[in-house]
């Protein structure tokens, strides 16, 4: 890629990152945002309300900030498991941690856990779901994909099902509603501390899967290919996994489950830069980054109560989605 | 199958008219429900079938819990109702959190009548109740003046014992948002609070407008700080701090925990009813107080003192709870149980 492409992969979203933080339902003034950011670091004395401060420094730059790790993250993981199961089709949580996550959350308001106990459930029950779907692939010290993606599918819809009886037996007049909106998805939630929280986990998958990307190029091309230059693909596939893992458990751990993301950006960086992982990894962190932000603003903007993400990332990315496929005409490579 | 079909077909008729039969020789007697509907009901109602959470405590306030042979899993969650009616426990919960009925558990307790609560429309399962010819009675369930409706209805329904206690409590209901309004109806604008009621923190929801929610803040002299349309919307955080309510109640449990969350949330510190310490936890008994419960009555008592102590001098709230609830639940409320009730905390 020439030097451009990897400039504007960084500048654009931290461009998108100073203007969500200027919009929002309470008026702050731009100059005041910006003397606000600036005032840790450089000596202003504040001439605005300590409401905008708390504005400004807990609650948007937080949320963006998450906004932008859930997108690179949900991105980043699209795209490597899309290359190691060799199919377009997949997204992050084909081995179903989405499922297993939304019922550890589901649990946890049920028993009235607070933000950190929901979190914290929902990323427990990710890895668990995530691990059982592990071990009930392997067959003879091995992982085919076929076994992994069937094994999804078990987990995946046994999660479901103890998730829709956590819905069942909830109060309707609070837990029910909570529950169904969590599981819509959405950053309102997103505090600093929860920040802290969740950006370990996915910035160490993050990095796990930059290292492995030349060898998920080779991974692509097959398992026998793959093994016969010389590469370990069980180990290689256990790596991406639990890399994948992380980061998925870790977003829908604090935002719900958001869907489209992860098969989207992708598709649309892969038209971008092409199927190389070595630059596709990257690139699809930078544009999943925007795209969230981007969306987040919508969804805590537009209206006086909070639009549901999953709603919105739904809405955008379907028909943007069959563009894409009209478009290329399903050749994905 | 066309050799079955009419087999069935005698089957079920034969099933449904021995399940009608054993009210319909003692004659009749006419109701007319929430949707306009003249609904006959047997002369004497001695089983009532309640899917209605909140409507379950009205009939134990009015006499008629004993009457009550099918009632739902949500209403067997209310520690206040269990601990006013144990009995409770033993009905069969032959409707789920929902409000969806086991069909054959709702047959199998033989009610005489099924009392609902009415949205505009009816749910699927109506068809097959009435099938079997229990009658369907619909009340109005989205304002304080539909509760005066919901009270008439289920006392008429039950008997004329328990039609002339729900005149008196609407006569009681009435009387006190009467009082109230006395008073904080001259209020202009700016000397009306702005409430935010929360109905859930762990995602935060809130309550609009277009709801008894809305009504009992307005009557006490309030404006709701949500403007949004109904109950339990999903809004932001940056939407409550533009917003900026001078008052939050909290409004569904476990209301304590939620209270503590905010007061230590660094993201609320700015809002002017936590700064002012003005975040309450809203007061629950047999039913939720805010909803379309029958303790509404002391809902609007209690928001009009929270609202404006100055206003309401010889206003006691604790002396109009025991009251209340030894009037019309004949029981004498402790120290303890007073308070427990104010703190929505289960009583011990």
């Amino acid at each position: 890629m020439r030097r451009a492409a990897w400039f504007a992969m960084i500048l654009v979203p931290l461009a998108a990152l100073y203007v969500s933080l200027l919009v929002g339902r309470f008026y702050v003034p731009a100059g005041t945002v910006a003397r606000i950011l600036a005032s840790p670091f450089l000596p202003i004395s504040p001439n605005w309300s300590a409401s905008m401060e708390t504005i400004v420094l807990q609650i948007r730059l937080p949320r963006a900030v998450m906004a932008m790790f859930v997108g690179a993250g949900l991105s980043i993981s699209g795209a490597a498991y899309q290359g190691m199961f060799r199919n377009p089709l997949v997204s992050p949580d084909i081995l179903g941690v989405t499922a297993a996550s939304g019922f550890g959350a589901a649990l946890a308001l049920l028993c009235s856990g607070g933000a950190v106990g929901v979190e914290l459930t929902a990323f427990l029950f990710g890895i668990l779901g995530v691990g059982l779907t592990y071990l009930l692939a392997r067959t003879y010290r091995s992982t085919p994909v076929l076994m992994l993606v069937l094994s999804g599918v078990v987990v995946a819809a046994f999660f479901s099902a103890l998730l829709s009886g956590t819905k069942y037996v909830a109060d309707p007049d609070s837990k029910l509603p909570a529950i169904t909106y969590w599981l819509l998805g959405s950053l309102n939630g997103t505090s600093a501390q929860s920040l802290g929280m969740a950006l370990p986990p996915i910035v160490l998958g993050a990095v796990g899967l930059m290292m492995v990307r030349w060898r998920l190029n080779v991974l692509s091309m097959g398992d026998e290919e793959a093994g016969s230059l010389g590469i370990r693909t069980d180990r290689l596939k256990a790596v991406i996994i639990a890399s994948t893992t992380l980061i998925t458990a870790a977003a829908v751990s604090v935002c719900g489950i958001v869907g489209w993301v992860g098969l989207v950006i992708p598709h649309l960086t892969r038209m971008w830069v092409g199927p190389d992982h070595r630059a596709l990894l990257p690139a699809a962190c930078s544009i999943g980054a925007t795209y969230l932000l981007l969306i987040d603003d919508v969804a805590r903007t537009a209206s006086a109560s909070e639009i549901p993400l999953g709603i919105l990332t739904a809405v955008v990315g379907a028909p943007f989605f069959a563009y894409l496929l009209r478009k290329t005409q399903g050749a994905w490579q | 199958m066309r050799i079955a079909a009419p087999w069935l077909a005698a089957a079920a008729a034969l099933l449904a008219s021995s399940v009608a039969q054993p009210s319909a020789a003692q004659g009749t007697r006419q109701v007319t429900d929430a949707a306009g509907r003249v609904v006959t009901l047997p002369l004497h109602v001695n089983r009532i079938a309640d899917p209605w959470h909140a409507n379950n405590a009205m009939v134990l306030m009015l006499g008629g819990a004993d009457k009550i042979v099918a009632t739902t899993a949500q209403a067997q969650r209310q520690p206040w109702l269990r601990r006013l009616y144990p009995r409770i426990d033993q009905v069969p919960a032959a409707f789920n959190a929902a409000g969806e009925p086991n069909i054959e558990t709702l047959i199998g307790a033989r009610p005489d009548v099924i009392l609902m609560a009415y949205d505009g429309t009816l749910p699927k399962w109506s068809a097959a109740v009435e099938a079997y010819h229990v009658p369907i009675v619909l009340m109005p369930n989205s304002s304080l003046e539909g509760l005066e409706t919901t009270a008439r209805i289920t006392g008429q329904v039950l008997g004329e014992r328990e039609a002339k206690v729900a005149e008196d409590y609407v006569r009681y209901l009435d009387g006190n948002i009467r009082r109230v309004r006395s008073v904080t109806g001259r209020l202009p604008a700016n000397e009306r609070p702005t409430v935010l009621h929360t109905a859930s923190a762990g995602v935060l929801t809130v309550d609009g407008r277009d709801s008894v929610i809305d009504d009992w803040i307005t009557i006490a002299g309030g404006r709701n700080a949500a403007d949004v349309v109904g109950l339990g919307r999903p809004v932001s955080l940056e939407q409550i701090a533009a917003w900026d309510p001078d008052v939050i109640i909290i409004g569904t449990a476990p209301n304590q925990q939620s209270r503590q969350a905010i007061l230590d949330d660094p993201r609320w510190r700015e809002i002017k009813a936590v700064k002012t310490g003005k975040v309450f936890v809203n007061p629950t008994g047999a039913y939720l107080w805010d909803r379309h419960s029958a303790e509404a009555a002391l809902q609007v008592l209690w928001a009009a003192k929270l609202l404006h102590p100055e206003l309401f001098p010889d206003l006691d709230i604790k002396r109009e709870t025991l009251d209340f609830y030894a009037k019309y639940f004949h029981h004498a409320l402790t120290d303890d149980e007073y308070a427990s009730i104010i703190d929505a905390t289960a009583p011990r």
